[in-house]
């Protein structure tokens, strides 16, 4: 197999690895599952951009990737009431808004693909996309990037600061009630709440039913 | 940049994969003898290796309820394979290497960065309380260690003015980066053990939560996990050596014999170090990791783009 053949197929493999695992994202059961598949999803086509010559920019999303899908998944089982992620939950939700979503962000992708011209010029052997990359991002770009990097530097923060234990306001978890063991805890009855002992059996009592 | 063709290329990985897991195991077996004052013997030493593989491989599975599978398979191989990528990409001599990427440093950096993802799946993977909790230690370690690693990394390309270990490895060649950047490997090796998670930064796999993330795992897949480990800490040793002790860089020896001495006297710095000093409070090192190793790599950096300006 010569090494035309060989990128083309390690093209196609990524390619459907990274179709395969988008698409898993949203099959999974788990928060820390979903978020894993996207991370499998970033490095198939981080390997993609590896292929089209684009070392630099394909190891970084692999490298950022990581860490970010990892953070990602811990934030996630911060904010929701899911112990530790250990429960199972649906990873699709919001149908109709999900569908009228995905079938607008595919058309235009897929239009953009159909419609747009791309350009066919193989990069020379000489040419240092590492070194380009860092005169776009230092030169024309400067802007673009530095505007985007604040932007995510302060999402970052007041993320952070939602999910801090502490802040200005006092203890995060001021007022908070621990969350009942009892999956189906009985309905507050005044009545019964004189006589405690009475409350618990009728709890004991309607658990052993069937 | 050079490549080596595939089949040669992958047992030479494997190869130095192997010797690394095993030195790790005898230096280990050696410094916990010294440490602890009993008489240091280099033939049981040598023997350890062989003895613990076959007494993990005779051991039984243990099993925990509704464990994640394919997670626990894929962690210690997911560390293996990032350790081999890493290690492919640090010429042993000067022209002699796997794969002199032109990116080498990026790809040691991406590699490093994908071992939390499987000692967090390892954790999450056995459905079991401690293991998780090792999980979630390792993620805030290895966020605190992250940014001071990539740091002496980026350092360490700044005077070859390349991104390729083999031209990081030549601009030694009148200094090494461990004299002209001494902030470098003391912060490269303390990321390392929590990288790999060894040492006074075993947290995740620590004895306190009896074992962490290896808690529930016995038999071949714990034979597996301490490969991982051993894999791991080779990749840190020989990148290191490559990067801030001058690789192939040394009189009379030929080059690879100096890049194999060089990641074997890190080995022994980190077999050094887990027993000789304490393991280090969690949400201590994340501190100190972002008040002092942090600021302290960016002197590195600022300093090292100084003078090779």
């Amino acid at each position: 197999m010569s090494g035309g053949t060989l990128v083309d197929v390690a093209f196609w493999a990524f390619a459907v690895a990274a179709v395969v695992a988008a698409w898993l994202v949203f099959r999974v059961d788990s928060m820390v599952r979903a978020a894993y598949w996207l991370f499998a999803s970033f490095v198939a086509v981080g390997f993609i951009m590896v292929l089209l010559g684009a070392r630099f920019l394909g190891l970084v999303l692999v490298l950022m990737m990581a860490g970010e899908m990892t953070i990602m998944a811990v934030f996630m089982v911060m904010f929701m009431m899911n112990p530790a992620g250990l429960n199972p939950m649906t990873m699709v939700h919001q149908h109709r808004t999900a569908i009228i979503a995905g079938v607008v962000a595919f058309a235009g992708l897929a239009g953009v693909g159909l419609v747009a011209d791309f350009p066919d010029r193989p990069v020379a052997a000489s040419s240092e996309p590492t070194a380009e990359l860092g005169r776009e991002l230092l030169g024309d770009s400067m802007l673009v990037f530095e505007t985007a990097g604040v932007t995510l530097l302060a999402t970052m923060i007041a993320s952070i600061a939602l999910a801090a234990k502490r802040g200005r306001f006092g203890d995060a978890a001021a007022g908070s009630v621990a969350p009942e063991l009892d999956p189906e805890p009985p309905p507050p009855d005044p009545e019964e709440q004189a006589g405690h002992d009475h409350h618990h059996d009728a709890a004991g009592g309607k658990e052993a039913g069937p | 940049m050079s490549w080596a063709s595939p089949l040669p290329a992958v047992a030479l990985v494997g190869a130095v994969l192997t010797a690394g897991a095993t030195a790790v195991t005898v230096l280990d077996h050696l410094a916990g003898a010294r440490t602890a004052g009993r008489p240091v013997r280099l033939l049981p030493a040598v023997g350890r290796p062989a003895a613990r593989s076959a007494l993990l491989l005779l051991t039984r599975r243990s099993a925990t309820p509704r464990t994640d599978a394919a997670a626990g398979a894929l962690a210690p191989a997911l560390l293996v394979g990032m350790a081999a990528a890493a290690v492919a990409a640090v010429p042993w001599g000067r022209g002699v290497a796997v794969a002199d990427v032109d990116d080498g440093i990026v790809l040691v950096g991406a590699a490093f960065a994908v071992v939390m993802v499987g000692v967090y799946l390892h954790g999450w993977s056995a459905n079991s309380p401690l293991p998780l909790h090792g999980g979630y230690r390792f993620v805030a370690l290895a966020l605190s260690y992250e940014m001071p690693l990539a740091l002496v990394l980026i350092a360490a390309a700044l005077p070859a003015e390349s991104l390729s270990i083999g031209a990081i490895v030549e601009s030694q060649a009148g200094m090494w980066n461990v004299v002209r950047q001494p902030l470098g490997l003391p912060l490269y090796l303390v990321a390392g053990a929590g990288l790999a998670f060894w040492g006074p930064l075993d947290v995740a796999d620590a004895s306190d939560l009896a074992g962490g993330t290896a808690a529930e795992v016995s038999g071949p897949a714990r034979l597996a996990w301490a490969a991982a480990q051993g894999a791991v800490l080779t990749a840190v040793a020989v990148v290191g050596a490559g990067v801030f002790l001058g690789g192939w860089h040394g009189p009379v020896l030929p080059g690879p014999a100096w890049t194999a001495l060089k990641a074997l006297a890190l080995l022994a710095v980190l077999a050094g170090a887990k027993h000789r000093l304490a393991r280090v409070r969690l949400e201590r090192f994340v501190v100190v990791a972002w008040a002092a190793l942090i600021p302290l790599a960016l002197v590195d950096v600022f300093v090292s783009g100084a003078l090779a300006l």
